[in-house]
C-alpha cells in the first residue's frame, strides 16, 4: 500500500514540481502555497528518507534548481512562463493523497511483506514475538551476564595466546598481557584454525620449488638437530610421525589385475571392495567394465 | 478388497454437506452411498459439475477409489481408496497433479476445492501437490460464500500448526482470478503443496481466545488500477485503525489472466479473463487465534472500493464478536483434524454462533454416523458466550503411513 502512494506521491512530483515554481517565479505564490510546498518537500523528505538515508538537513535550494531542471537549453522568461500556466491549472485540480500517516519501520515492513506474502502460511507474530522476547530475558541480567561473558572471553583468549606471549616476553619484555604485532597475527591465525580454518594464513601459497626446498630442509634439519640435542640431554621427545605414503591405486599397467594390488603373489582387496566378489553380476568395476 | 469383505455402506440423503461426508468417508474409509441429489430439481437435477469435479480430485489423489452415479446423477456410491497424494504415475506429471476447473464449476471459488484437499493431505501417504487451474478457477472470495485464496492460506492453514503440521505447507498463487460474469474465464491458477504427512495429529486444546493484537490483510486488484487497492486499504483501516493500531493491509496488482479463447478463426488467440478486486482480512489474537473476513467486487461491477473495504471491515469485526478460538471457516478443518486425532480428548472454545451454525450441527452428526464418538459440549463460564467442544479422536489416523 506504501509502496504505491509513494509511487504516485513520486509521479505527481515530476509533472507538478511545486517548489520548482516556487524558487523560479515569486510572482504568484502567496503565503499559504509556499507553506503548502514546504509540507510536500516534507513528504517527499520523508518518503525518500524511510527508503534510502536520511538526507542532510537544509540541502542548497540553487543547487536544487539546477539538478532538478530537467531542459537546461530553455530560456528563462519561456520556464516562467510555463510555471504560471501550470499553477493556474492546478487551482482546478483536486489532488487526492492517499498517504500513510501511520508511520512505520520500513525495514519492519519489507521483512513483514516477505512472511506474510510469501507462499508459505505465516508465521504466527514470530518476529513481533522475538523482538519482544530478547530485551526481557537479558533485562533483569544485564550488567552481571555482559561483565561475565566480556571476563570469560577475555580469559580464553589469555589462555590461548599464553605460550605466544611468553616467547615474545623472552625477547621484548612487555607488562601488558594483550597480544601485539606479531604475536597478535599469530593469535588470530590460532583462533582461526580453532574455529575451523583449512590453512593457517602465514603458510605461503606458492613460492619457487627451490624456496620450500629450502624451507622444508631447514625445518627438517632443525628438527633433527633438536632431537639429537634432547637425546644427548637425556630429554624424552614426543614421537616422532612419520609420513605416510598415499595408497596410489591399482597400477594400471597391461597385464595388472583388474581389480585390487598383486603383492607377493596374491591379489589384495581393500576390504570396500569384496563386494565385488559377493555379487560380481550386479556390480560393475571401477573402471566401467561389467564383470 | 469390496467383494471379500463388504462395508456396509452409510446412506445419506440431499446435495447438502456432500465435500464433508465425502472428506469423512475418505479419511475414515468408509464406503457410502448418497441418494436424492437435487432429486426435486426440475432444471438441475443431480450432481452440480464442481461437485463432479471435486469428486475428480478425490479420485486423482487416492488410489482405488470407486465412484458410480445413478442414470441421472442423483445417486452416488463412493469407496474410499488409500489417500495417496501426489504419486507419479496415478496421473501426476513430475510429481505435480493439474486439476481442471472447468467454465461450468465457476460457481464456486477454488478454496471450496482446496479445503477439503488440505484437511486430506495429512493423512496422504505421500506429499500432496496440486495445480488447480482453468477457465473456472477463482481466486477470489465468491458470492457464494467460498473465501479467496489469500484467506485460505493467511486463516486457515497457519492452525494445521497446532496439529504438530507445519512443514513444507505452501500455496503458490501463479494466477489470480475474479468471478466472471458469464461469458468470461476466470483463468486463476493455484499450486498447493502440502508435503508434511503424520501418523497421526496431535491433540489440540485451544480454550483461550486472547485479545486481537494485530490485523494483517491483503487488498487485490485483478486487471483493474492498483489505485482501488489503496482505496479499499484506505477504508478498510479507517475502521479497524481506532481499534488495533496495528493493522496493515499488504496491496497485490496484477493483470487479467490471459485465457485461451476457443474461437474458430482465431486458433491460438488469448482472451482477457475476468477482472475485479477485493480485500482478505486476517486478525490475530495474542494467543493465536485467526478470525479472517473476505470481500470481493462482485462480477456485475458498480460498488467502489471503499464499499468493499468498509465490508470487509465490519465483517471481520463480525467475525471477532462470534468469539471463540476458531472462526466459523476454519471450524470444519479444526473439527475434523481433531475427530482424525489420537485417542484422546481434545478441547476447543468455540463462539455459540460457530457452533450453533447448521454445518457444524450436521459435521458432528456426521462425525457420529461415521463412527465418531460424538462431541461434548459445556459452557465455557457463567457469561461466557462460549462453549467447551470436547472431541475424543479416532486413533486411527493416516493408514497409508501406518503401512509405510
Amino acid at each position: 500500500m506504501k509502496t504505491t502512494t509513494m509511487k504516485a506521491a513520486l509521479r505527481k512530483r515530476k509533472r507538478i514540481t511545486r517548489e520548482e515554481l516556487e524558487h523560479l517565479s515569486p510572482s504568484p505564490s502567496s503565503a499559504s502555497e509556499s507553506d503548502e510546498g514546504e509540507d510536500l518537500q516534507a513528504i517527499f523528505r520523508r518518503a525518500f528518507e524511510a527508503k534510502f538515508r536520511p538526507l542532510e538537513v537544509a540541502p542548497k535550494k540553487p543547487k536544487m534548481e539546477e539538478e532538478e531542471m530537467p531542459k537546461p537549453e530553455e530560456p528563462e522568461e519561456d520556464e516562467e512562463t510555463d510555471w504560471s500556466g501550470i499553477s493556474s491549472d492546478e487551482d482546478g485540480v483536486e489532488i487526492i493523497e492517499y498517504s500513510d500517516t501511520h508511520t512505520r519501520n520500513e525495514e519492519a515492513a519489507r521483512s513483514e511483506y516477505k512472511t506474510f506474502m510469501s507462499s508459505k502460511p505465516p508465521t504466527t507474530s514470530s518476529t513481533a514475538l522475538a523482538a519482544k522476547l530478547k530485551p526481557t530475558a537479558k533485562d533483569p541480567e544485564d550488567p552481571d551476564e555482559a561483565t561475565h561473558l566480556k571476563n570469560d572471553l577475555a580469559l580464553q583468549r589469555l589462555l590461548r595466546d599464553s605460550h605466544l606471549l611468553s616467547t615474545s616476553t623472552s625477547t621484548t619484555p612487555s607488562s601488558t598481557l594483550l597480544a601485539t604485532g606479531s604475536t597478535r597475527h599469530k593469535s588470530t591465525d590460532l583462533h582461526l584454525l580453532a574455529l575451523g580454518a583449512k590453512a593457517s594464513i602465514h603458510v605461503q601459497k606458492r613460492m619457487p620449488m627451490s624456496h620450500r626446498k629450502g624451507i622444508t630442509a631447514k625445518a627438517k634439519e632443525r628438527e633433527q638437530t633438536r632431537r639429537k640435542e634432547a637425546k644427548e640431554g637425556g630429554i624424552v621427545l614426543e614421537k616422532e610421525t612419520r609420513e605416510r605414503k598415499e595408497f596410489r591405486g591399482r597400477e594400471r599397467g597391461v597385464g595388472g589385475p583388474g581389480v585390487g594390488r598383486m603383492m607377493g603373489g596374491t591379489l589384495r582387496l581393500r576390504h570396500g571392495k569384496t563386494y565385488w566378489a559377493a555379487s560380481p553380476d550386479l556390480v560393475s568395476l571401477p573402471n566401467g567394465r561389467k564383470t | 478388497m469390496a467383494a471379500e469383505d463388504p462395508q456396509p455402506l452409510l446412506r445419506f440423503t440431499g446435495h447438502r454437506h456432500l465435500t464433508t461426508r465425502l472428506l469423512l468417508s475418505t479419511l475414515t474409509g468408509r464406503p457410502i452411498r448418497i441418494s436424492q441429489i437435487r432429486s426435486t430439481s426440475p432444471t438441475t437435477p443431480g450432481l452440480t459439475p464442481h461437485e463432479v469435479s471435486f469428486l475428480r480430485l478425490l479420485d486423482a489423489v487416492t488410489n482405488g477409489t470407486q465412484i458410480e452415479f445413478s442414470m441421472t446423477g442423483t445417486t452416488l456410491v463412493y469407496r474410499p481408496g488409500l489417500i495417496t497424494g501426489s504419486a507419479e504415475g496415478l496421473g501426476a506429471q513430475g510429481g505435480v497433479l493439474r486439476h481442471e476447473i472447468t467454465r461450468e464449476c465457476a460457481g464456486r471459488g477454488v478454496s471450496w476445492w482446496i479445503i477439503p484437499l488440505c484437511i486430506l493431505a495429512p493423512f496422504s501417504k505421500g506429499s500432496v501437490n496440486v495445480t488447480f487451474w482453468g477457465e473456472g478457477c477463482i481466486t477470489s472470495s465468491t458470492p457464494a460464500g467460498d473465501m479467496s485464496i489469500d484467506s485460505v492460506r493467511t486463516a486457515i492453514l497457519p492452525l494445521y500448526k497446532g496439529f504438530g503440521i507445519e512443514r513444507n505447507i505452501e500455496v503458490r498463487v501463479l494466477k489470480r482470478g475474479c468471478v466472471p460474469r458469464s461469458g468470461v474465464a476466470a483463468g486463476g491458477e493455484v499450486q498447493v503443496v502440502f508435503g508434511h504427512q503424520v501418523r497421526v495429529p496431535k491433540t489440540l486444546h485451544l480454550l483461550n481466545p486472547g485479545r486481537v493484537k494485530k490485523v494483517r490483510g491483503v487488498a487485490y486488484a485483478v486487471g483493474v488500477s492498483g489505485a482501488n487497492n489503496a482505496r479499499a486499504i484506505e477504508s478498510a483501516r479507517g475502521v479497524l485503525n481506532k481499534f488495533v493500531p496495528d493493522t496493515y493491509i499488504f496491496s497485490d496488482v496484477s493483470a487479467a489472466p490471459q485465457v485461451e479463447s476457443k474461437e474458430k478463426g482465431n486458433p491460438g488467440g488469448k482472451k482477457k479473463g475476468a477482472v475485479g478486486f477485493g480485500v482478505s482480512l486476517v486478525a490475530e489474537s495474542s494467543t493465536g487465534c485467526l478470525y479472517s473476513a473476505d470481500v470481493a467486487s462482485p462480477p456485475t461491477g458498480g460498488v467502489t472500493p471503499e464499499d468493499v473495504g468498509k465490508q470487509a471491515a465490519y465483517q471481520l469485526l463480525e467475525t471477532i464478536e462470534q468469539g471463540g478460538c476458531v472462526e466459523k471457516s476454519a471450524a470444519e478443518t479444526v473439527l475434523c483434524l481433531m475427530a482424525m486425532g489420537s485417542e484422546d480428548v481434545g478441547r476447543v472454545a468455540l463462539g455459540k454462533d460457530v457452533i450453533g451454525d447448521e454445518d457444524m450441527v450436521q459435521l458432528g452428526r456426521d462425525l457420529r454416523e461415521f463412527g465418531g464418538a460424538g462431541w461434548g459440549l459445556r459452557d465455557k463460564g457463567e457469561e461466557s458466550e462460549e462453549l467447551v467442544v470436547s472431541v475424543v479422536g479416532r486413533g486411527v489416523g493416516n493408514v497409508g503411513r501406518k503401512m509405510a
